[in-house]
């Protein structure tokens, strides 16, 4: 009973539409020239320098993937996916990792700038192209999408909150900062992201995490099911919106 | 272990990983304040504008056009422009443009020294603000002469993540 | 010590002699403040910023700057140029610690 009082007390806090602090349209224009000069493009041309010097670029993806190099793009606008010699869903992080290891090398970790900086590139490489996730092309998916959307909708943690909670209420204002819909503002389609409060290049999972850690939560390990799942989830809101690859993002 | 069974077992072996809560370097920075530590560059508004100055008047003037946000995201990056029309030539032209700020313990942010080879007085930056207040673009011409225009910014502190 | 990776951005991507661009530059730096305190060893950090950025065409400076600890972590820097003949934009950086860097674009006007 706690619980639940405790998460209405909570969620009734937040305030709808708060004028004060909406953005003038001014204001607006200002952030999204910011995107123009975006310290995360260092990264991600870091990114492709680590993809040609350690995972031999676009030729040694194609190939690991198993898809011609003039279908490459298109594909990575497809993830997270299901990969067959992988045995599971995964994302291009993950793709990274199991080339290194294909190769006979050491893997670098998720969240490590080789992992990151390099994904974002990969990632890049689909921009402009529609996310084409599909979370039915076969039963391995299915499941991933149907775990991920269990978690966006289970209350977990000492506030008794699922994403659900913030996330349906669209426009809604969480401490000062916008809870959008994911899907309306292409949340798939522009992680990685600089976030300026952290003034670093992060992962969709590493900012779930920390959105985790503030709900009261205990954080979802990088690359696990459930945390593909909840990707999953996430991007193909964005699918559904009909929305284009952008990286990388510029976020608070 | 067979290479393809260990790539096949990635995503079962980071499920069962523990869960630790993120400590990015960045995040156990604290936001600078305006405490007890004192900085070696510390100045307040009135002492860096007389440095920049002097004795002269440096009035108010909409011949500088300063462009910042009325609310910033965050503090840690606000964005600040400054555009000031003039023909930029070895006659006439902006000498240099200082961008300040009125509560941080050092209230100078950036001093420009631009030629007539910039075409334009302009100048772009991000700057860090650690509470709400004002960014004042202070502006010498190449006669002399001093203007300046500062606007108030919001800086919200808080947010997700 | 790894060099610091920056980027400059001439905009618009096409222009001609005579034309006024605009330099964009970013380079990664911590820009500490020398105020913070890290919340695990509970020490301050040092401060660590740029202090110094210097425009050039072909070796000719045509910006300084003195740059303080406000300003934003990984910073970015904008001014414009008159171009007046194919060349290159180099812009060199000091921090208080005396370390150095330099990022080069080459200025290709057409026409």
């Amino acid at each position: 009973m706690k619980k639940i009082l405790l998460t209405v007390a909570f969620v009734s806090s937040l305030a709808i539409s708060g004028e004060q602090f909406s953005m003038s349209d001014a204001d607006k224009k200002m952030y999204e020239e910011m995107k123009e000069n975006n310290p995360a493009d260092i990264f991600v041309a870091d990114g492709e320098e680590k993809f040609e010097e350690l995972f031999g670029g676009e030729e040694a993806l194609a190939k690991f993937l198993e898809v011609s190099e003039k279908e490459l793009y298109r594909y990575i606008a497809g993830f997270p996916r299901y990969i067959k010699k992988m045995g599971n869903v995964v994302g291009l992080d993950q793709v990274l990792q199991a080339m290194q290891v294909e190769a006979g090398k050491k893997m670098a970790p998720l969240g490590s700038e080789v992992i990151d900086f390099t994904s974002a590139y990969v990632k890049s490489l689909a921009n402009d192209e529609n996310i084409t996730i599909d979370v039915e092309a076969d039963d391995a998916i299915k499941a991933s999408y149907a775990l991920g959307e269990k978690i966006y909708s289970t209350r977990r943690g000492y506030r008794g909150l699922s994403c659900k909670s913030c996330h349906a209420m669209a426009g809604a204002l969480l401490r000062t900062q916008r809870l959008p819909d994911m899907g309306e503002v292409n949340t798939g389609g522009t992680w990685p992201a600089y976030r300026m409060t952290m003034s670093k290049l992060v992962t969709l999972q590493e900012r779930s995490q920390k959105c985790m850690i503030d709900a009261g939560q205990k954080p979802l390990p990088l690359g696990s099911k459930e945390m593909v799942g909840l990707e999953v989830y996430i991007t193909n809101m964005a699918k559904e919106k009909k929305q284009v690859i952008e990286i990388p993002g510029l976020k608070r | 272990m067979e290479r393809r069974s260990f790539i096949k077992s990635l995503v079962a072996v980071s499920t069962v990983a523990v869960a630790t809560p993120i400590m990015a370097k960045e995040e156990a920075k604290e936001a600078p304040k305006k405490s007890d530590t004192k900085g070696p560059n510390d100045m307040p508004f009135d002492v860096a504008l007389k440095a920049i100055a002097g004795d002269k008047e440096v009035k108010e003037s909409d011949k500088v056009k300063l462009s910042v946000p009325e609310i910033a995201e965050n503090g840690a990056v606000v964005p600040v422009k400054v555009e000031v029309d003039s023909p930029m030539t070895e006659k006439e032209y902006v000498k240099a443009i200082h961008i300040l700020n009125t509560k941080n313990s050092n209230a100078r942010c950036a001093d420009v020294m631009l030629t007539p080879a910039n075409a334009k007085g302009y100048f772009a930056t991000r700057v860090k603000l650690a509470q709400t207040q004002e960014v004042v673009a202070v502006v010498e011409l190449s006669d002399g002469t001093f203007m300046k225009k500062g606007k108030s910014i919001k800086v919200t502190i808080g947010g997700c993540g | 010590m790894a060099e610091r990776k920056a980027m400059i951005k001439i905009k618009p991507k096409k222009y001609k002699v005579g034309d006024t661009v605009k330099v964009d530059f970013v380079v990664i730096h911590p820009m500490d403040t020398g105020m913070a305190t890290d919340k695990e060893t509970k020490k301050v950090i040092p401060a660590h910023y740029i202090n110094e950025v210097t425009f050039s065409f072909d070796g000719e400076p045509f910006t300084k700057m003195t740059i303080w600890e406000s300003v934003s972590k990984n910073p970015y820097f904008s001014v414009n140029y008159k171009v007046t003949k194919k060349g290159k934009i180099t812009v060199d950086f000091t921090d208080n610690l005396g370390e150095k860097g330099s990022k080069s674009k080459k200025l290709k006007p057409k026409g």
